[in-house]
């Protein structure tokens, strides 16, 4: 069952969740304890070549010149799919609350290569309300395909956090997060000015206060503006993914970037076909995310 | 084409200005003042005043735009036939000796008889441009057609946008600096603080005594009141360096890269004067040396897997190869200190067996350096690196050491950026 929505706006997104939060939407008699069954679906004209090279412009990377390079990055494909999420999530039926939803974890299956102007179908669903130490989690899956045909697929799991939806003891009981970290032997260097989360945002049109000012940020009670995590996937990623696709990966984030800053980074060859990512604090030794990538068996 | 139809490329000379550290002594000189002057001075030296040359080489690491021909200017400005050609050559801090080692391939063939090759690099006088932004805006505001679109087009121009852009030394693809790089390269090998206090330490020990006993004497001309590399410290001690704080690798455990066992930022022009045995004689010109073969090397620094400074390890285990040579046959070794560990790093990995087998695929390792040998008037520690100046300062230097020494080899390794180096062999006459 999937209800058919029109690409929303991520600008109608946030201002809905900001009326929602106003209204407090964890009402006490708790009665919204289980995800919308339905899912939501919607056409895509198709990721712009316009899109496309400023994505580039923030990322670098090789020109998309049609010959060589025309199979479109994950997090590019995530971007289109990403208000279709928003949509789903600021639905009356979803539990969380969207304002200080915090990506905890993102897991893609990029099947078939996307390319620019290609028209797409949307669908995303959510699955598994769990909890967690810190509030209650649930996944949003996304499936992307063309002409029915599956070309992408991802799981992004979201903490709505300070929603304790389960018993004291189930939240508890989740384990920790918190692993003992000890740097890796780091192989580049990212260096972001405070501008990095605006500028993500002018080619996502993401434009969640977290991360475009400092100012915005205080509003929602960070102390910086922090990057967005999938900016941080764009990096991890740029450059090492396969033009005829195939290939999955995934990002769990821990640590916030906070903007501006530089986040120390490492790839690491597990075997021919996994590279591991480890992003981290270049001096408080505090890690930001921990990465895969699994490239198809050539 | 049989061997025996490549004729010789003799050295004939160097000439170069002192390096000076940057922001001081040449801070009002530009790329193409400094290696005019150093031209200058190596035609006054080898009387080549109105001469046509077959070619002359050379370039600079950091380049403003407008110096898009910058040898060609400079060769215009000196007393050199105007007639003769010049061209411009990139490899960052490589620059020089693959200028050198072309314009060498070039009279060994017969295409040219003589030629000049080199480098010149300025911080001082860096080219500062403007932000990705701005340009695009300023780009479209030039493309427009009517008054309004140019309006349009400068309208959307930021404060954020107005900052100038430096050029920095960091690595692209990684966004570490050359230092960062090399700590970690450095840990990997357990290159010690002291063996690379020590050479820093020896490097300027030896290019003082060289200036002291006369060596640089037909090699450097004054520029700007400058007549030594004034970031020579002869009078340096190994206290002294120990007592400096580690600037690179700072997050490693045991951090040993200072100031003082990296080399400073610094400017300066370098110049070398090649030609055929012929042509030497011709005109009645000293032959030092002849430069017999050079080989360029790469390696997949990106994610780790080598060095971005370990290239010249790989480029000396194939040129070795090809001219049936081991380490024992050289007579001098000019490696390259962009660091102090750049240089026991590779000299490590030549003596590793693990190494020589795994990475260059050799049954024995290449052998150990005798120190003795090495960097015997000084290196870039005590002289400086103007980037690409640095390969016409090794080349006259090397040739130099061996003129008298007739078949005696010396070897030379240059790393470079992008994870590039250059290794070259010359023999004394």
């Amino acid at each position: 069952m999937a209800q058919k929505i029109e690409l929303p706006t991520l600008g109608s997104v946030y201002r809905q969740a900001a009326a929602d939060a106003v209204k407090s939407k964890l009402s006490s008699n708790g009665s919204l304890k289980a995800l919308p069954k339905e899912a939501v679906v919607t056409e895509h004209p198709g990721i712009s070549a316009e899109q496309v090279e400023q994505y580039r412009e923030l990322f670098g990377g090789e020109a998309f010149d049609g010959v060589h390079r025309q199979s479109l990055p994950s997090v590019l494909v995530h971007i289109a799919a990403f208000p279709v999420q928003m949509a789903l999530m600021s639905r009356k039926d979803f539990p969380l609350p969207l304002l200080g939803m915090v990506h905890l974890t993102n897991s893609v299956e990029h099947h078939k290569p996307v390319y620019a102007e290609q028209p797409l179908e949307i669908l995303a669903r959510a699955e598994n309300l769990r909890p967690h130490r810190k509030g209650t989690q649930a996944d949003i899956i996304v499936e992307i395909s063309a002409e029915g045909q599956l070309l992408w697929s991802s799981v992004s799991t979201y903490l709505g956090r300070g929603a304790y939806m389960f018993s004291r003891s189930e939240h508890e009981e989740v384990a920790s997060g918190s692993r003992e970290f000890s740097a890796p032997s780091k192989t580049a260097l990212w260096t972001l000015g405070a501008d990095t989360g605006r500028k993500y945002a002018a080619v996502s049109g993401d434009y969640n206060p977290i991360h475009v000012s400092g100012l915005s940020a205080k509003l929602l009670g960070q102390p910086r503006a922090i990057v967005h995590g999938m900016y941080s996937a764009a990096r991890m990623l740029e450059g090492r993914e396969p033009e005829s696709a195939g290939h999955s990966w995934s990002i769990s984030f821990e640590a916030p970037v906070a903007l501006p800053g530089r986040v120390a980074f490492a790839a690491e060859e597990k075997d021919e076909r996994t590279l591991a990512f480890t992003g981290w604090h270049p001096k408080k030794q505090r890690r930001h995310f921990t990465g895969e990538l699994k490239l198809p068996q050539s | 084409m049989p061997a025996d139809s490549i004729r010789d490329a003799v050295i004939i000379g160097g000439n170069r200005i002192p390096f000076a550290r940057a922001h001081g002594a040449y801070a009002g000189a530009s790329n193409q003042d400094m290696v005019t002057s150093a031209l200058n001075g190596l035609i006054a030296r080898f009387g080549l005043q109105g001469q046509q040359l077959g070619a002359v080489a050379g370039g600079a690491v950091l380049k403003h735009s407008k110096n898009f021909n910058l040898m060609r200017e400079s060769v215009l400005g000196t007393p050199l036939d105007p007639n003769t050609p010049a061209y411009d050559v990139q490899m960052a801090c490589a620059t020089g000796m693959e200028a050198i080692g072309s314009l060498a391939n070039k009279i060994k063939l017969g295409q040219i008889d003589s030629a000049i090759g080199g480098g010149v690099d300025t911080v001082s006088d860096a080219p500062i441009v403007v932000t990705d932004e701005l340009r695009g805006i300023l780009m479209e505001a030039n493309r427009a057609k009517t008054m309004g679109q140019r309006l349009k087009a400068l309208a959307k121009i930021r404060p954020g946008h107005l900052a100038p852009q430096a050029p920095g030394t960091n690595e692209p693809r990684t966004g570490l600096s050359m230092g960062e790089h090399m700590a970690i390269t450095a840990d990997k090998w357990g290159i010690t603080r002291q063996e690379q206090d020590e050479l820093a330490l020896a490097s300027h020990k030896n290019l003082a005594a060289a200036y002291d006993r006369g060596f640089f004497d037909d090699l450097v001309t004054p520029f700007k009141g400058v007549s030594r590399d004034n970031n020579l410290r002869g009078d340096s001690t190994i206290e002294k360096l120990g007592k400096l704080s580690p600037v690179f690798g700072k997050e490693l455990e045991n951090p040993t890269m200072t100031a003082a066992n990296s080399t400073a930022l610094t400017d300066g022009a370098a110049t070398v004067l090649l030609g055929s045995e012929e042509w030497a004689d011709a005109h009645d010109l000293p032959k030092l040396a002849n430069f017999i073969d050079y080989e360029e090397g790469a390696v997949d620094f990106v994610d780790g897997e080598e060095g971005l400074l370990m290239a010249p390890a790989y480029a000396a285990a194939r040129m070795l190869k090809r001219n049936n040579l081991s380490f024992e046959d050289f007579e001098f070794f000019e490696i390259h200190e962009a660091f102090a560990s750049t240089v026991l790093a590779q000299i490590k990995a030549w003596e590793s067996e693990e190494f020589c087998r795994e990475k260059l695929g050799l049954e024995a390792p290449l052998g150990s350096i005798d120190r003795s040998k090495l960097n015997t008037t000084g290196s870039s520690l005590a002289a400086g690196h103007p980037f690409a100046a640095t390969g016409g300062r090794i080349v006259a230097t090397l040739a130099k050491l061996l003129h008298g020494k007739p078949g005696k080899l010396g070897f030379i390794s240059v790393c470079a950026a992008g994870g590039q180096g250059i290794t070259a062999i010359i023999e004394g006459r």
